[in-house]
């Protein structure tokens, strides 16, 4: 279970306030305005932002005193997520101590970019880029998975492709996913549950 | 962990290696500073002497770039582009030796032009004095601020070109709207670089400055320590240069930093190009460009063709060639190794948002570029001399010294490149939880080119030392920049601009090579994204 408790977080001199549960398992689809503070929620969750009171709790243990390398979290970020200079397999690759070769493989055929692994990250359109960190990032061991706006640059085909494959993984590996989007469609195709955020959340 | 101590100890060592200098004047006199010495008029005139040539080199080394870095950028079609470009890094990197001599044979006293300027003046041309010291400081850094403010040039973002056409903004407007916010900063920035660079001048005050009219502090603590041996007064102005140069650089940091002589390819579409008048007015002051910075360099072919050429014999740079660059190697290569150590730190404090520690500790790996090279060498000399036996080991001190010396120049061009790669990758690193080991993996490539491309540079800069080996070297083990100074000393200028020529083909040679090896490996252009 994750645990976030009177959290309050401190961006731009707004003050941003959470208060949820997610169960071990659940796909939790974030929503709300710009500027609400989604991506800021996904940042101190995976321990780039420091709150300003109140608790990240998972599996009852605190996340708060952890670094960012001891936490159990897998983040896409909204925009840098592959090394410019480095090629696309290498990128793929990354973040594993062993790489699961045949589901990064087999994922990549799955979502049709499997011709591209040879090629360096600037030859890719957006999608392309997407679904090769999305790939990553939900096959890493790390049991909590926060993805910011992973469908935003997919047309409407890969778009079912890659939330299909999306719920597939998570629910196959056991992953506790939250998932920041701005589309009403992703939620009901991905998430088990949607929370709306306001300026007082 | 290890990485971080591994930091501490290299900047540690950095700072250390100055503070034994000092101590070693200090233990040599009991006075310390003559403080007596600032109301002397004697250093009123040199401290003004100083301020006033390095003013004139770095603003007229400026100005004089701006008009050639703007040919280069609205003239896409000229010959020869690339080659000037990397004229211009030997000619930033040229041995000072090298340039002198040149310089001396073209306008010296029997100099190949001297005639005709003795002509068009209508007296005696002397080249000593403020005049030879600008030509020379305009020479090697007018170059170096060609390619900072035509990279600066090539930072415009296309899409403001292609607005401007689009509002029909064209000529005075143009300049004052794009070009000049885009320049003025760097240019600043570039000025006060260029003013450290020969505020802290040596060799070329040394033999083109004529006399004691034209001295500055750094040549004064020269005579001070070798004529005088008058330790206070050395102190006294080694540390006027130390504040002053210091404190200058300490401003340049809080600015930032020029991202200088990298090779940039960016494809450009909507730049405008020049037309009409203004294109005859760009093409001509590239040629004379052209023309300027090679006379001094072919200068020194007539020397080859003297008959007292015919008796040397030319075996005899074998070892002096071997042992520059394997002097050069090793200075570069500790150079490189400690820059990037250096840097652990100021990335740190970088990614913190610490500014001011950040500034400090760059300023402590960089101040090398500041501390008087003169104070720093004879200092340790010094403090060494009773340690060990300096005829023996001093070899090895003229390549630590040159590690030295180099270092702040490493820094200054690794640096942009490790803080783009944490703006741009910290995060993502962390995130994805990569050991040591990963992440260097993952940072080579980035560096890579950048440090290829500094390596030849300090290699080229080490290769042409003669200030550290004046003082730990040996005549056995005699360097080529150490053979020219004494071919020219005594006057066999044909030895000295063959000796030149080698030296100088060595360098271009080094240049030339590993741009060459980078434009095999570079990257794939991008294509555009869906």
């Amino acid at each position: 279970m994750l645990e976030i408790e009177t959290l309050k977080l401190e961006r731009d001199g707004q003050l941003l306030a959470y208060d949820f549960h997610v169960p071990e398992g659940q796909i939790l689809a974030i929503q709300g305005r710009s500027g609400v503070g989604k991506s800021s929620l996904l940042n101190a969750i995976a321990g780039f932002l420091k709150p300003r009171s109140g608790s990240i709790r998972w599996q009852g243990h605190s996340l708060l005193a952890l670094a960012v390398e001891q936490r159990p979290v897998s983040l896409l970020f909204q925009d840098t997520n592959l090394f410019e200079h480095l090629s696309v397999k290498d990128n793929l690759c990354l973040g594993f101590s062993d790489p699961p070769y045949e589901a990064l493989w087999g994922a990549a055929e799955q979502l049709q970019i499997d011709q591209h692994l040879d090629k360096r990250p600037g030859e890719l359109s957006g999608g392309q880029r997407q679904r090769i960190a999305l790939i990553r990032t939900l096959l890493r061991p790390e049991p909590l998975v926060l993805l910011d706006e992973p469908f935003a640059e997919l047309d409407p085909h890969t778009r079912k492709l890659a939330t299909d494959w999306t719920r597939n993984t998570a629910r196959t590996n056991g992953k506790t996913l939250l998932l920041v989007t701005h589309q009403a469609d992703d939620v009901e195709k991905v998430a088990d549950r949607r929370l709306e955020l306001g300026l007082t959340a | 962990m290890q990485m971080k101590i591994a930091a501490w100890i290299a900047l540690t060592s950095v700072v250390l290696m100055t503070a034994l200098a000092f101590q070693g004047l200090f233990g040599l006199s009991s006075e310390g500073p003559d403080w007596a010495l600032l109301d002397d008029p004697y250093f009123h005139r040199i401290l003004l002497f100083s301020i006033k040539q390095a003013l004139l080199s770095a603003l007229l080394s400026v100005l004089l770039a701006w008009p050639i870095a703007r040919a280069l950028y609205y003239l896409p079609h000229l010959p020869g582009r690339r080659a000037f470009l990397g004229l211009c890094l030997l000619c930033f990197v040229m041995p000072t030796l090298v340039l002198i001599t040149g310089l001396v044979a073209l306008l010296g006293r029997s100099g190949l032009v001297t005639p005709l300027l003795d002509t068009i003046t209508g007296e005696r041309w002397n080249l000593y004095g403020l005049i030879g010291i600008l030509l020379a400081h305009i020479l090697l850094n007018m170059p170096f601020a060609v390619r900072v403010l035509y990279l600066q040039l090539q930072a415009i973002p296309d899409s403001s070109w292609r607005l401007a056409a689009q509002l029909k903004i064209t000529g005075f407007e143009r300049l004052k709207l794009i070009e000049w916010p885009s320049l003025s900063h760097t240019g600043l920035m570039l000025f006060g670089f260029i003013f450290i660079l020969c505020f802290n001048s040596f060799a070329i005050v040394l033999t083109l400055g004529g006399g004691p009219r034209s001295t500055t502090l750094e040549v004064a603590i020269y005579q001070a320590l070798k004529y005088d041996f008058n330790i206070p007064e050395a102190l006294t102005l080694a540390w006027t240069q130390l504040l002053i140069a210091g404190g200058l650089f300490l401003l340049i940091s809080r600015l930032g930093s020029p991202a200088w002589l990298s090779v940039d390819t960016a494809c450009r579409e909507n730049t405008p190009s020049a037309r009409g008048v203004g294109k005859r007015l760009l093409l001509l002051t590239y040629g004379t460009a052209w023309l300027v910075l090679l006379l001094p360099i072919l200068a020194l072919l007539p020397g080859l063709l003297q008959d007292s050429l015919g008796r040397f014999d030319l075996t005899d740079l074998l070892r002096p060639t071997a042992i520059s660059l394997g002097l050069g190697v090793i200075a570069a290569l500790a150079g490189m190794a400690l820059a990037y150590l250096t840097l652990q730190p100021v990335r740190e404090a970088a990614i913190r948002g610490q500014r001011n520690r950040r500034v400090l500790l760059e300023w402590l790996a960089v101040h090398n570029l500041v501390a008087p090279a003169m104070v720093v060498s004879v200092g340790l000399f010094v403090f060494l001399l009773p340690l060990m036996d300096l005829d023996r080991w001093g070899m090895l001190w003229v390549a630590l010294l040159n590690t030295a010396v180099v270092l702040p120049f490493a820094i200054q061009k690794l640096k942009p490149r490790l803080l783009q790669f944490d703006s741009q990758y910290h995060a993502l690193a962390r995130s994805l939880k990569l050991t040591r080991w990963a992440l260097w993996r993952i940072e080579w490539p980035f560096l890579r080119p950048v440090f290829a491309s500094t390596f030849a540079l300090v290699l080229v800069l080490a290769m042409g030392d003669v200030a550290v080996f004046s003082i730990f070297g040996t005549q056995e083990w005699s360097t080529l920049p150490w053979l020219i100074y004494g071919y020219a000393g005594t006057y066999r200028i044909a030895e000295a601009s063959l000796t030149s020529l080698l030296l100088l083909g060595l360098c271009a040679l080094i240049l030339w090579g590993v741009e060459y090896l980078q434009g095999r490996e570079k990257v794939r252009p991008k294509k555009g994204r869906a």
